[in-house]
């Protein structure tokens, strides 16, 4: 499974949910419609897209909230699971692509890429249920089901290892926070 | 509490729950600090304003802003050395994203009858306020009850302009 064909699934059962998505994965969200509308990027801070979605969920807790993160970034601030996990935001939904790898800065290795669970590290940090998906026809099958769990839910999508680069578009909003909450709030 | 020959003294842990209850804030975040106990203490029997804790302070500096983005107005209670952990994303979200990020900073290790420069205070001591100008971050002092009103002016701040603002708590609240 590649990474742009699992978002691509995502992308269509966005609707008015609100996505984060995070480095390597954002130039793909774009091209695939999931950005710019009722998305916020995250590239200043790697490790952040799980909290700064949290936050959003529990500010909107109508609105499904779908952050898309990775793997080596999620692993820089890895105590989110808990906090995640102890909100218990019911619309959150959480994918980490996983390819193993820190693919930004070279392709260097995440550690224990061989061994770690991040379906089962979410289960163990209480997130109300979590599947590692590796097949795109399974993913494709078991989505729509899974997006009506009470969340939060955790996604691990095993990819393959690309190392063709999509440049992220230049046509991003020049405000991302305040751009989206005045769509979500009206500010 | 005061201290003999203190520099700073304590505030009372009401006096400055009443503060923040005052702000209108939506949520409390915070990372246990040691020097703001009795506060987190009173604010924790405030059923009406949801506290959440959090295990680093960069991750609730991160919170902070997707609360500010789906419409809520946090304020975050951290300390000293938290502040250092968190500066990426101080920088990388609160301050490049342009969101208000009003933090009640303890001041945990202070010598509290020495001036923060002193050479006999820690190094989070003396450093976080060089640190926070070189960040360019405002920040307030409360070092004693009558400084209390900075936390509405810092919290005001950050609203208006859309960034960081730190309130430095000198003694520890009583």
């Amino acid at each position: 499974m590649r990474r742009s064909e699992a978002l691509e699934l995502l992308a269509e059962h966005k609707g008015d949910g609100v996505s984060v998505a995070t480095m390597r994965a954002i130039p793909d969200w774009y091209d695939l419609g999931g950005a710019p509308d009722l998305n916020l990027d995250n590239r200043g801070c790697m490790g952040a897209a799980s909290a700064l979605g949290l936050g959003i969920a529990l500010a909107q807790p109508e609105r499904k909230v779908y952050v898309i993160d990775g793997d080596g970034s999620l692993l820089m601030q890895l105590g989110s699971l808990a906090s995640i996990a102890g909100s218990g935001a019911a619309n959150f939904y959480h994918f980490v692509v996983v390819n193993g790898v820190y693919e930004t800065s070279g392709f260097q290795p995440t550690p224990a890429s061989d061994r770690l669970d991040f379906a089962a590290m979410a289960l163990g940090a209480g997130y109300e249920a979590a599947y590692e998906i590796e097949d795109l026809g399974v993913l494709r099958e078991r989505l729509p089901a899974i997006l009506n769990e009470r969340g939060p839910v955790m996604i691990a999508l095993k990819v393959e290892l690309e190392t063709s680069r999509k440049e992220v578009p230049q046509d991003r909003p020049t405000d991302p926070a305040g751009y989206l909450r005045a769509r979500l709030v009206g500010d | 509490m005061t201290t003999r020959n203190a520099v700073v003294e304590s505030v009372p842990a009401d006096v400055l729950h009443k503060a923040i209850t005052d702000l209108g804030v939506s949520h409390i975040l915070i990372v246990p600090d040691t020097h703001q106990k009795s506060l987190l203490a009173s604010l924790n029997n405030e059923t009406s304003l949801p506290m959440l804790t959090f295990s680093t302070e960069d991750e609730a500096i991160c919170v902070n802003a997707g609360l500010w983005i789906g419409g809520g107005e946090p304020l975050l209670i951290i300390q000293n050395v938290g502040l250092f952990a968190a500066m990426n994303a101080l920088r990388g979200v609160a301050m490049d994203m342009n969101v208000p990020t009003c933090m009640l900073v303890g001041q945990y290790g202070r010598d509290v009858t020495q001036p923060v420069e002193d050479a006999h205070q820690g190094s989070a001591i003396r450093l976080i306020e060089p640190v926070l100008a070189t960040m360019d971050v405002p920040f307030y002092r409360i070092d004693r009850p009558e400084d209390v009103p900075n936390l509405r002016t810092a919290f005001d701040q950050s609203r208006r302009e859309r960034r960081p603002t730190v309130v430095l708590v000198g003694a520890p609240t009583s």
